[in-house]
């Protein structure tokens, strides 16, 4: 699907993952979630590829199904050219070493009966790379990486802030060497000037070790900052993915023009001067999505075509990606 | 830590004043002619008697002062002896068991504490090991099965399921018995030949050597420890369960699959620790329940514990016994839950250091 002749590390294809719903005294299956409902994707070697989206869109849930915490309901994930999906047991176990996840939540990521020795090192003893003493000055090498001071080491995570425990997670993620690590909101939880810090450091880690970051996120501005390239999400489904500056100047999709028109400008000028598209209604229920397209019964351009078929996610011009009938 | 216990250690004081304050104020429902249990075996025979006994032990003198004397005792002059006195351990006279209150207790409660000793492994940890596996195959077959099999040991009345189990297995299948111990081991455990080091009876049976009177102690406790433990189950399950769904949903646990934890690991290594705070107290509760007796299920076994003794104070009106038994409870209330608040100091860091 990519154009492009860089390395692919993760590549997505229709994956699907369905929760189902029991209900009734025998627990009958009646319906199910449509959290993500076929999407695909690459993410090339090195590169930050933000997914945006509104809460409930799915953004978190594609993160976790990517890293098989969640069995998907259908589709491929292949990690380096293996699929994960039909990994099992001590295979996928051994495959987790490489691909890392951070939290949006810092202080529910952190357990708290485990000093930060324990949980930045309890990686290295799960998988067997160090032992004791190397363990140790593992720890306080990671430590010193994400920018806190070593002499912390045994101490509790209720001793931190949120920054530091966020760090204290980017150092646990760290510490098998992964190639690939997915940020799930690692930010949205900081306070503001915290989260630039954050950003940075995880950028600094990005060049330092070459790693793939998957960064998810509702803050498009941050996202812009960060990614390389950005996927828009809607109920389960992505509606555009092109280059960051692409995809910022000049949205294809109506859903991303409205998602990018509400961004605040610190600039009451040019604020007022601009035309915001404001959506109309609710997301509707994942549980029964639209037919056709799932953004037609907000979308300002909807036409009868929009309910009858889903439109494909095809590429309109080098690169960028977009699911819409109307775009031609 | 060590600030957190001597802060811990000196609220008993305090709570042990509050606990005599409401004692010595149940006491003084009581007439002054019951009151002279508190000093002397007999029930003072005429007006003349009664009225000495009341001199003499101060009930006509003000309320601090009659406080101050059920404290310290009253030392006679003459002959140096000291009569009453809680703080030196004279409850007054039991009598309902014709003797003193406090040799009363001294005698039953280590019966008590053998079956809390023996009760609280299956109660708790067969509970908890319930409560694990029902939260992690939530809403799953073990789950469900879990559930309906212990609310029906809660639903039970302790005196149904009692005579229940009396009946299947005491009655029909002649397994167990109730009581304490065989005919012919009571002779044995009585006479001079067996040592009483620790007053446990299946301590001491393992310390003189004597296996089989060990097992026959195990044998009639058999019953009762079933049904204290069946009747707790539900509880300790449903809040194991409760917590344990709680943080298996946390992040942490799911960081530690993402890493690649065993299940196993991730169970018991983060998920379970975590998850045994609330069951710690309820732990806490549970024990010094037992501690204080179980007066039904005591007296449905005829179990020569605490409970049973109370009982049997309750129903014959020996209320002098009664508020000893109270004042030992509270006693108990007491030191368990220093010793549950300082266990908890150790399970959570967080305690520990705020």
């Amino acid at each position: 699907m990519t154009t492009s002749n860089e390395e692919t590390i993760l590549q997505v294809e229709d994956l699907k993952m369905h929760f189902p719903i029991y209900r009734g005294v025998f627990q009958r299956q009646v319906g199910a979630v449509h959290a993500v409902d076929g999407i695909s994707f690459d993410v090339r070697r090195g590169e930050t590829l933000g997914l945006v989206g509104e809460s409930g869109c799915g953004k978190s849930t594609t993160g976790r199904t990517i890293l098989q915490l969640y069995k998907p309901t259908a589709g491929q994930v292949h990690f380096n050219g293996v699929d994960l999906v039909s990994l099992k047991g001590e295979e996928l176990r051994m495959m987790r070493r490489k691909m890392q996840m951070i939290f949006q939540d810092p202080y529910a990521s952190l357990n708290p009966r485990m000093t930060v020795a324990d949980t930045v090192g309890e990686p290295l003893m799960v998988h067997n790379v160090a032992t004791g003493k190397e363990i140790q000055e593992r720890v306080q090498q990671l430590l010193e990486l994400v920018g806190l001071n070593p002499a912390f080491a045994s101490r509790y995570p209720h001793e931190f802030s949120g920054g530091q425990r966020q760090r204290i997670g980017v150092a646990r993620a760290l510490a098998l060497q992964p190639s690939f690590i997915v940020c799930d909101e690692p930010i949205s939880a900081l306070d503001v000037s915290i989260q630039a810090q954050v950003v940075n450091l995880l950028e600094e880690l990005q060049e330092q070790f070459n790693l793939t970051y998957l960064f998810i996120a509702h803050d498009l501005s941050m996202v812009r900052h960060i990614s390389k390239r950005v996927a828009v999400m809607y109920l389960g489904v992505i509606m555009e993915l092109a280059d960051r500056d692409d995809l910022y100047l000049h949205p294809l999709h109506p859903y991303t023009q409205a998602l990018l028109s509400a961004v605040p400008i610190p600039d009451p000028v040019a604020d007022a001067r601009r035309t915001r598209t404001i959506l109309e209604g609710d997301v509707p229920s994942p549980v029964n999505p639209p037919s056709g397209c799932r953004f037609r019964t907000r979308c300002p351009i909807a036409e009868k075509i929009c309910a009858e078929s889903r439109p494909d996610f095809r590429e309109v011009s080098s690169g960028h990606f977009v699911a819409c009938h109307m775009v031609k | 830590m060590t600030t957190y216990i001597i802060r811990r250690l000196l609220l008993v004081p305090v709570l042990l004043f509050g606990v005599t304050v409401l004692i010595f104020a149940m006491l003084q429902f009581l007439s002054p002619v019951e009151r002279t249990a508190l000093y002397v075996r007999d029930f003072p025979k005429n007006d003349k008697a009664i009225e000495g006994l009341i001199k003499r032990y101060g009930f006509d003198q003000p309320i601090y002062v009659q406080y101050w004397t059920w404290l310290v005792g009253k030392v006679d002059k003459t002959s140096g002896v000291r009569e009453g006195g809680i703080l030196f351990g004279n409850f007054g006279y039991s009598r309902s068991a014709s003797q003193p209150v406090a040799e009363l207790i001294a005698r039953r409660f280590p019966n008590t504490l053998d079956l809390t000793i023996w009760t609280v492994a299956p109660m708790i940890l067969i509970g908890i090991w319930m409560g694990v596996q029902a939260a992690v195959h939530h809403n799953g077959f073990i789950d469900q099965a879990a559930r309906v099999f212990s609310i029906v040991g809660t639903s039970f009345p302790t005196f149904v399921f009692g005579l229940l189990m009396l009946l299947i297995f005491y009655a029909n299948l002649h397994w167990f018995s109730p009581g304490r111990l065989s005919d012919a081991y009571n002779q044995v455990v009585d006479s001079s030949s067996f040592t009483h080091y620790t007053s446990l009876l299946t301590f001491d049976a393992l310390l003189n050597g004597r296996f089989d009177i060990f097992l026959d102690a195990l044998r009639h406790m058999f019953l009762p420890i079933l049904t204290l433990s069946y009747i707790s189950w539900a509880t300790f399950l449903r809040v194991t369960r409760g917590s344990m769904l709680e943080t298996l949903r946390m992040e942490y646990v799911t960081t530690a699959r993402a890493m690649g934890l065993p299940e196993r690991d991730v169970i018991f290594k983060h998920a379970q620790p975590n998850a045994m705070l609330p069951v710690l107290t309820l732990a806490g509760f549970s024990i010094v329940g037992l501690l204080g007796g179980v007066l039904i299920t005591e007296t449905v076994f005829n179990y020569p514990g605490i409970g049973s003794a109370a009982a049997r104070a309750a129903t014959s009106l020996d209320v002098v016994a009664m508020l000893g038994f109270a004042l030992f409870n509270g006693l108990i209330l007491i030191v368990a839950n220093l010793v549950v608040d300082v266990l908890y100091a150790f399970v959570d860091p967080r305690v520990r250091l705020s």
